[in-house]
């Protein structure tokens, strides 16, 4: 009774009404990922080899010890920022292409549709071993194609540009019907009426595009491109069961640094650390992605 | 109200579900629950647990574990006391991570039976000098060539008869490839391993030393810098980019990749655990079934011995397992060392040595693969272990097979330059 | 191309560009739809040639046959199943309300719940997969439907939540306030009035969540054993240090593959419909 109270007296009406919605969520969340990551985080400030969890107090040395890493400075973050913007440009640009040629009525138009989706109904891990199999150099049906076409085979994944691209390509692969859909949902949801004063003014395509379709779909892009830039610094099973992150550490990204100090090098403490790091630098580009794109929509 | 009542039936429903798979976990029978991973060799062994459970009236529980997360999931699992499983998978090369976690063993009557190579105390022997593991079978990399193309006197017996031999039938339009072995950090010794003890070289200084007491006396130094380690990296940069023998994805090879290239015809040699033997002659499985046959490692230039690994796969008890249920492991476990026919079952479907290493003679008498088994490899004097028993030597192995694969994919100009990187990568992953 | 070059173009080639544009779109489905028919050809070549897949033209049922003998398949896809709805079924009861309460109301709470929801999503998984499996050990919930199913939902709340909002952003709220006005409470006006016009979004979000959930594959690594394997992680138990089984691998994947792909087939519509941010 005396805890009703003071629930009702803390808060007004509408604020328990907005708790009680947000409740269940905010439960699970806490149970299930917060506490979770507490405990991750709690261990990367200790000395904790997952053989022999002494679990001692260390201070910030786990962040040190992979801030001073050369090879997380000089591979492992630069790998991951060029991965993240790759992916996302591309996947940006061919997903916008595909959702106005979607947008409009042909036939085969939702044959077409289910096709471009395919990609989200594959298992990641199994798309990447897929992937693996037919850029490989002997039996893979890349090279048996580019042979038949006249053109050479190539190793792809024991060369850094090849390697990297195989990887890219596959996020591309997977994550473009994703744009696809929100920015297809996007352009139906739009005005009409804007459009069709513009094909009464006989507005050329490129322009009904620049200056209206882009302004229009700006904050759903905007949002799209946040979300997807932060999964894609994040991305790990795919590059790990395509690459390892080979050859040699070239497409090494930092959930696969992360992962293997902490799973493979049973270093507990550094992996999360390093995860820790990730975290918090997504967390800034996000917000300052966010805020550029934002304000570049606000001045055009 | 109706999203009230949806939840309420969605809960009980979870609940439900919950209680269940907990339910049917209370079994009246004493049971043994086995954490294992999937594959034909673990899955041959619980055969004959199985049967021992049938004849004794013990229930045996398989638990399948992935292979990628094995390790650490089992780990965190010791780690925080855990008795979910009574039996688990041991291998050589966590072994001295586990001493402290699991059972000693000493006192399993059948170990006696035990190859003495792999279950060295360096190893598996806790602090107090205790064994913890008992084998489940041996595991061994060996040459596997093409006998329909290859006289066994023809065998190249050094790296330089290799790579004639393989020219030969290369230019012959036999093959397109004298061999393929993975080279990715997990099969890394079915390439650049297999060739660095075959050049009296090793990983770390001195060579062939695993106690740890020495390579810390000697700085935990990288044998990365010595010419024995230069010559195994051109040998392998000429293999892939000269000579050709080798494919030039190879570098990026895992075991499949590699088996595939074998098992279709496409090269003459190959190097693979001893258990793909039967998968090779496996007309399902393979376009070269019935002309594979086993030849020695080729020595390379400093090379004084032909050396090569033999390795258990075994079983382990974890501490935190109940008195009564650890007796009745450790039974299970030494009978089925004593099991011959199942060993025989085992032997016959994988192409491991069963881990009864008095069985081996007998089983030689029949079968013509067991007698050149022991004839290169399991009889053979010079034998090194195929990891390093520090916790860092994970590490260590992938700073080692990354600076050979940047060595022999970059330059053969910039060979020198990568392995004295690599040099310092080594040591400074082993010291961490 | 202005339209006197259209014009122009359409006089001399009539048809020309619808044909390109028809060329031009078969190609890029044939290069997204390609590893899937590379899959199910694979699938379908005997073992000895899932590799060498061009080379040879002998093709056989049998992986899928030996798919279906195999209990522990037959058991994992039921339980794919069942986590992947009740995982949906949840996901959208609890992101719905959230997404609602974002999208509606401003201050301190609002804000305070979106940015926990945008920092959480930036976390690897890699830090807080591990301590999943001791919690949820320590809680007896390892191994168990629950224990994988409340993480998938977790997963999904700050994605989701996201999504609702946007969709709740685009419905005008004056609908509600007119049945605030009428008598109604606030949740008479979320649930009669707001959730009802929302089914749109609600139903795109069933179909991705649902795909999600079916193809997901780290935490149920982590945190499936033996009672409740799934579909991905037996499927990865095909590869192992002493060989991969890739035809069963392919088989069990195509065969994972046809529920996932009527579920698109059919909801794809409602999916392009609700998804708005």
């Amino acid at each position: 009774m005396k805890l009703k109270n003071t629930w009702r007296k803390t808060f007004g009406e509408q604020q328990r009404f907005m708790l009680m919605l947000i409740a269940p969520a905010v439960t699970l969340l806490i149970l299930f990922q917060a506490v979770p990551i507490f405990v991750g985080g709690s261990a990367s400030f200790r000395d904790w080899m997952l053989y022999n969890p002494k679990k001692t107090w260390v201070g910030f040395s786990q962040y040190a010890s992979v801030l001073t890493d050369p090879a997380f400075l000089q591979i492992v973050l630069p790998n991951t920022f060029v991965f993240m913007f790759s992916s996302v440009a591309i996947s940006l640009v061919i997903g916008l292409a595909l959702a106005l040629t979607l947008n409009r009525p042909f036939r085969g138009q939702k044959l077409v549709q289910t096709i471009l989706l395919m990609p989200l109904m594959v298992a990641p891990v199994i798309a990447a071993i897929m992937v693996r199999w037919m850029f490989n150099d002997e039996f893979g049906i890349v090279n048996v194609v580019l042979e038949a076409l006249g053109g050479e085979g190539q190793p792809w994944l024991v060369q850094r540009w090849s390697a990297f691209s195989v990887i890219v390509l596959t996020d591309v692969w997977l994550w473009t019907p994703w744009f696809t859909l929100l920015l297809l949902a996007g352009l139906q949801s739009l005005p009409k009426e804007p459009f069709e004063a513009a094909a009464i003014d006989g507005t050329t395509a490129w322009r009904v595009f620049r200056y209206l379709t882009l302004p229009m779909l700006r904050p759903v892009i905007i949002v799209c491109i946040v979300i997807r830039s932060i999964d894609a610094f994040r991305t790990f099973d795919t590059v790990w069961a395509l690459t390892g992150g080979g050859p040699a550490r070239e497409t090494e990204l930092l959930s696969i640094y992360a992962y293997e100090n902490a799973f493979v090098f049973l270093d507990f403490a550094k992996g999360s650390a390093a995860a820790i790091i990730g975290a918090l630098i997504i967390l800034v580009v996000g917000l300052a992605l966010y805020r550029i794109l934002d304000h570049v929509r606000k001045m055009s | 109200m109706i999203k009230a009542k949806q939840w309420a039936v969605a809960c009980a429903a979870g609940l439900s579900l919950l209680v269940g798979s907990l339910g049917s976990a209370m079994a009246q029978q004493k049971e043994l629950r086995i954490a294992y991973q999937p594959n034909p060799l673990q899955e041959a062994s619980i055969d004959m647990m199985l049967k021992w459970g049938e004849k004794n009236n013990v229930k045996i529980i398989k638990v399948p574990n992935s292979y990628g997360v094995y390790v650490e999931k089992m780990t965190a699992s010791l780690t925080s006391g855990s008795d979910q499983y009574d039996v688990i998978w041991h291998n050589d090369d966590w072994g001295q991570l586990w001493a402290h976690l699991v059972e000693p063993l000493d006192d399993v009557a059948g170990l006696k039976y035990a190859d003495k190579w792999s279950t060295d105390p360096i190893i598996f022997f806790n602090k107090d000098g205790k064994t913890t593991v008992v084998p489940m079978g041996q595991t061994l990399g060996a040459l596997f060539y093409r006998t329909d193309l290859i006289k066994e006197s023809e065998l190249p017996k050094t790296w330089k008869q290799l790579v004639t031999l393989s020219k030969k039938l290369q230019g012959e339009g036999k093959v397109k490839y004298g061999f393929v072995g993975g080279m990715d950090p997990n099969s890394d010794w079915n390439s650049s391993l297999w060739t660095l003890w075959n050049n009296s070289c090793d990983v770390m200084k001195p060579f062939g030393s695993r106690d740890n007491a020495v390579l810390a006396k000697n700085g935990w130094t990288s044998a990365f810098n010595e010419p024995c380690m230069r010559q195994v990296v051109e040998f392998w940069w000429d293999a892939l980019n000269t000579d050709k023998i080798s494919p030039r994805g190879m570098p990026a090879y895992g075991r499949n990749e590699a088996n595939a290239v074998f098992t279709v015809g496409d090269a003459a040699f190959t190097v693979a655990d001893t258990t793909y033997w039967s998968e090779f002659n496996d007309p399902a499985k393979s376009k070269v079934a019935g002309k594979v046959g086993l030849a020695q490692f080729p020595i390379g230039p400093m090379g004084k011995n032909v050396t090569l690994w033999n390795e258990l796969w075994g079983w382990a008890i974890p501490k935190a397992v109940p008195a009564e249920r650890k007796a009745l492991a450790k039974k299970m476990l030494s009978d089925i060392m004593l099991d011959e026919d199942g060993q025989l079952a085992l032997w016959k479907k994988t192409g491991a040595p069963p881990p009864n290493a008095a069985l081996w003679s007998k089983i030689a008498k029949t079968d013509a693969f067991m007698q050149s088994l022991q004839k290169y490899y399991l009889d053979s004097p010079h034998k090194i272990h195929s990891a390093y028993y520090f916790a860092n030597w994970p590490a260590v192995h992938k700073a080692y097979n990354n600076t050979v694969t940047k060595a022999v994919t970059g330059g053969r100009s910039d060979i020198p330059k990568v392995l004295a990187e690599g040099a310092t990568l080594v040591h400074d992953a082993a010291i961490k | 191309m202005n339209t006197l070059q259209r014009r122009f173009f359409d006089f001399f080639a009539p048809g020309a560009r619808r044909i390109s544009f028809g060329l031009a779109l078969s190609v890029v489905c044939f290069l997204f739809a390609f590893p899937v028919l590379w899959l199910i050809l694979t699938s379908l070549r005997p073992q000895s040639g899932v590799y060498y897949v061009y080379r040879g033209l002998d093709f056989t049922l049998d992986s899928f046959a030996q798919v279906f003998a195999n209990e522990r398949l037959v058991r994992a896809f039921f339980n794919s199943s069942v986590i992947a709805t009740a995982a949906t079924i949840f996901s959208i009861l609890v992101t719905v309300s959230s997404g609602y309460m974002l999208s509606r109301f401003r201050g301190p709470i609002a804000s305070g719940w979106f940015g926990a929801i945008y920092a959480l999503r930036c976390v690897p998984f890699v830090t807080w997969v591990l301590p999943l499996y001791f919690v949820e050990q320590r809680w007896g919930l390892y191994d168990s439907y629950l224990g994988l199913l409340l993480p998938h939902i977790a997963v999904h709340i700050c994605f989701f939540s996201w999504l609702m909002k946007g969709f709740f952003d685009g419905i005008d709220p004056s609908m509600e306030q007119a049945a605030l006005i009428d008598g109604c409470t606030r949740w008479g006006a979320f649930l009669r009035v707001a959730v009802p016009s929302a089914m749109p979004a609600i139903s795109a979000l069933a179909v991705l969540s649902w795909l999600f959930s079916w193809n997901e594959f780290l935490f149920a690594l982590i945190l499936t054993g033996q009672h409740t394997p799934v579909i991905t992680v037996v499927m990865a138990q095909f590869v192992s240090e002493m060989g991969m089984q890739w035809n069963l691998m392919a088989a069990t994947a195509v065969l994972a593959l046809v529920p996932a792909f009527l579920l698109t087939l059919f909801g794809q519509k409602y999916v392009i419909r609700g998804l708005k941010i």
